[in-house]
């Protein structure tokens, strides 16, 4: 493993994802994320914000960053932003202002693993590229499954480590590079996201779909059951067709 | 960037509509602490949590809700 110093020469494996270096780091990439990660992270974008918009009700969006997404929700849809950079959620709020977006229902700061919104407020909750920075991802699922609503969903893209060579080893290069700079974790393995829902009975796996560039980032669908008591545990089939509304 | 005029660029804003906070939002913030309801004080553009004692600011428009950013309430 090569040596995790970012450029500010912090080493943020040596000191752990907490929030302070989180927050610097996104300070400083503020006025440079959106033409620098804009082509590497838009597809995933593109993806929750096709989901989420079919949605029938709420949608919050966490980490929504400078909301480059925020103009691909569809024009009814009710969004609600939230992210712990200050710096980043004015971005957001100028692009909303200017592109006059009237789907956005309000930016707010918030920590990931405690937001301030009553439980069941959302029918659909995206986190793109949210779970691989956070200091407790189990934490962070346990507080978005606390306010979407049951019928709901959860919607995550991040990069999941591969353990199949070569991708594994351009993984590994890639993933170190985005670690170095955005705070991202180097190793994300699937268990994080599997295991956690393994412990919930309320939660089923609908959808983990690979996407492009490189397949570098996986989608993630989990519902919130509506009546789980009454829902048999299917578990999930790798070659079933993807997960659709009815 | 300094605090004050950050302050004094916040309240002079709070009259016009584009930084003024969303009613929608307000409607289902709580406090992240102990996820009660909040009052709005549109004067001082704060959220009130009685239980936790704490006023967190909205500043253009963006209520910040983190415990660490409130202002101690009695």
């Amino acid at each position: 493993m090569s040596d995790a110093r970012g450029v500010s020469g912090f080493n943020f494996f040596e000191h752990g994802l907490d929030r302070q270096a989180i927050e610097a780091a996104y300070s400083r990439w503020a006025p440079v994320y959106d033409l620098v990660f804009s082509h590497m992270l838009g597809p995933g974008r593109r993806a929750v914000a096709t989901i989420a918009s079919r949605a029938d009700g709420r949608i919050l969006d966490v980490g929504v960053g400078t909301g480059l997404e925020l103009p691909m929700f569809r024009d009814k849809a009710r969004v609600v932003g939230v992210d712990l950079s200050e710096p980043m959620l004015q971005r957001a709020s100028a692009r909303v202002a200017r592109e006059g977006l009237k789907n956005i229902a309000g930016l707010a700061r918030m920590d990931a693993s405690r937001l301030a919104f009553c439980d069941a407020s959302f029918a659909c909750v995206v986190a793109p590229y949210l779970l691989t920075v956070v200091p407790d991802p189990e934490e962070t699922l346990d507080e978005l499954a606390r306010v979407v609503r049951p019928g709901g969903e959860i919607v995550l893209v991040n990069h999941v480590s591969s353990s199949d060579w070569p991708m594994s080893a351009l993984e590994e290069f890639i993933g170190e590079s985005f670690s170095v700079t955005l705070g991202w974790r180097p190793q994300f393995p699937w268990s994080i996201i599997g295991d956690w829902i393994d412990s919930r009975t309320d939660m089923r796996l609908t959808e983990r779909r690979v996407l492009p560039p490189f397949g570098l980032f996986t989608l993630t669908r989990i519902e919130r059951l509506a009546r789980w008591g009454e829902h048999s545990r299917r578990p999930y089939d790798e070659h079933r067709r993807p997960f659709e509304h009815a | 960037m300094s605090d004050k005029s950050e302050k004094r660029e916040g309240e002079d804003a709070s009259a016009s509509e584009a930084t003024k906070v969303d009613p929608r939002l307000l409607e289902i913030l709580v406090c992240p602490l102990t996820k009660s309801t909040l009052e709005y004080d549109s004067e001082r553009q704060e959220l009130i949590s009685r239980s936790a004692r704490l006023a967190y600011p909205i500043r253009d428009g963006i209520p910040i809700m983190l415990p660490e950013e409130a202002r101690q309430v009695d």
